[in-house]
């Protein structure tokens, strides 16, 4: 088979390719082809050169050029072949999903930025739904950052989330007790009617943050707390959360 | 005071240092739970005997704080609070912070601050 | 079950064998790559397992493995605890526990190991024992 492929790889090549510019790419491939057979491991060395003519032809053309190949050479392993594009196919579908996860990922990042808005004072502006693995992961960068640069206010503007249910509620819950652990206070902001009603309606209650109007009033409110907490031992001041 | 708690104040479990009318706790050791119930009894004999207002206690070294430790936390401050003394916490670690939240922990009668030098001011408008 | 299954055994007979099984399942959860946050997470609940341990049933075992996730997933780490003691009467209960509710249910920190990790499976038989299997999967990033 091997000769055959190669004493007819032009013949091959023009009948097979469906334009000109996949010539090469068969060409190419029925050379790995042929030097592949009747090597121990024929799968695995032509997993590659598949991959490469997958790039360049859809499945329906291969499919044909594989039964053009069947028809055209005597003794040609139709089914391994088959079970080679098989895997060849799985493969590249793994490799897409990955690329569609990491791309998730990158616009997550993206819509959660972390913005130093003012002295002491961090900016979130939350865009899109949140799911358990993005809240995680956002919790995660909110608090480290909060920790690092030691704001003592971060406003947390939820204008961009289209609904908050007893499960998102329950994220925020989490991520704003935590902030409060490390000693900042939380500016909730930019909550629309409907969401106010089904938060109500849910019994999801924010009670411990602030929660202001607009983003306006948040900053407001987050300046008047870091000048009130500037001024160091005997600062000018009293205004403490502390809860009896 | 009796002997045995008299003996107990000697091994002190954390050094602490006293400055202004605060005590300083700066917790630089692994917390199980012995250790935890052996500060919670320190820290109370210190309040008394050193007479101060407030105290406090500097996590930032604490990798883990399960739901005992903070706890007993929480129960020395509410015991402190009796005394009329304030517990501060300062220096939560960030993953601390997500944990205990996670779990619905919550530091009842402890005053949370982001570092020493805040803990100080809020103590400082306090009473 | 067979413990040769797992990477790591851990005897809970002390009181300070809380804080090493803490100690080991925090070395592990780093070496696995797990996130500072989650390395935390799976810190605090084996101490809280190894806890109700010693606190309830006196002794048992924690028993610790990494599970593989296939090509398609990340891998995730299960933690099993298993004692021989007196048992949970109202297992509902002990793992119920909501945000505003009673913060420390019955006391166990059930509910807060559960919230903690992924997945959480319990059997508990009074006069017989308990046993909790939890699982957290790393994230893929």
């Amino acid at each position: 088979m091997k000769e055959t492929i190669i004493y007819n790889l032009k013949t091959l090549v023009e009948e097979i390719a469906e334009s000109d510019n996949t010539k090469k790419e068969w060409e190419d491939f029925l050379i790995s082809l042929a030097d592949a057979f009747g090597s121990e491991d024929m799968k695995g060395r032509i997993k590659e050169p598949l991959k490469n003519l997958l790039n360049f032809i859809d499945v329906s053309a291969l499919v044909r050029g594989m039964e053009l190949l069947n028809a055209r050479i005597e003794g040609f392993p139709l089914p391994e072949m088959l079970k080679v594009v098989i895997e060849v196919l799985d493969e590249i579908k793994n490799d897409k999903e990955m690329r569609i996860r990491e791309l998730g990922h990158v616009l997550a990042e993206l819509a959660t930025p972390i913005i130093r808005i003012w002295r002491d004072v961090l900016l979130v502006p939350l865009i899109g739904t949140l799911d358990s693995h993005r809240a995680q992961s956002m919790a995660e960068k909110l608090l480290e950052r909060t920790a690092s640069t030691r704001a003592k206010v971060v406003i947390v503007d939820v204008t961009g989330v289209p609904m908050i249910d007893t499960i998102v509620g329950g994220f925020l819950i989490e991520m704003f007790n935590a902030v409060k652990l490390l000693g900042s206070d939380v500016i909730l902001t930019g909550i629309k009617p409907e969401i106010a009603h089904t938060l109500v309606k849910l019994g999801v209650d924010f009670n411990m943050v602030i929660i202001k109007r607009d983003l306006e009033s948040a900053l407001k409110h987050a300046i008047e707390i870091t000048s009130d907490n500037r001024g160091g031992r005997y600062g000018q001041k009293r205004g403490s959360d502390y809860e009896e | 005071m009796d002997k045995k708690e008299g003996a107990t104040m000697k091994n002190k479990v954390v050094p602490t240092i006293k400055l202004y009318d605060y005590l300083l706790v700066p917790i630089q050791i692994e917390l199980d739970d012995n250790t935890v119930e052996r500060l919670q009894m320190q820290i109370l004999h210190e309040i008394h005997e050193k007479e101060v207002r407030g105290i406090i206690i500097d996590v930032s070294m604490v990798d883990v704080i399960d739901s005992y430790i903070s706890f007993v936390l929480s129960e020395t401050a509410g015991m402190a609070k009796a005394m009329g003394c304030y517990v501060v916490i300062c220096g939560i670690q960030p993953q601390v912070a997500l944990t205990l939240s996670q779990m619905g922990i919550k530091l009842k009668d402890i005053i949370t601050a982001q570092s020493l030098e805040d803990a100080i001011n809020i103590l400082d408008k306090l009473e | 079950m067979n413990p040769q299954d797992y990477d790591i055994v851990l005897k809970i007979k002390d009181e300070s064998d809380i804080a090493v099984s803490r100690q080991m399942a925090k070395n592990f959860a780093q070496k696995m790559d797990f996130s500072l946050a989650d390395v935390t997470k799976i810190a605090t609940a084996v101490s809280e397992l190894a806890r109700n341990i010693y606190r309830y049933a006196k002794e048992g075992y924690i028993y610790i493995r990494k599970k593989e996730g296939g090509s398609e997933k990340a891998p995730a780490i299960e933690i099993l605890a298993c004692d021989r003691g007196p048992g949970i009467e109202n297992v509902e209960l002990a793992i119920s526990g909501g945000y505003t509710t009673s913060e420390r249910s019955l006391g166990l920190g059930l509910a807060g190991i559960r919230r903690l990790m992924d997945s959480f499976h319990i059997e508990s038989e009074v006069g017989k024992g308990t046993v909790v299997i939890v699982e957290k999967r790393r994230r893929v990033f």
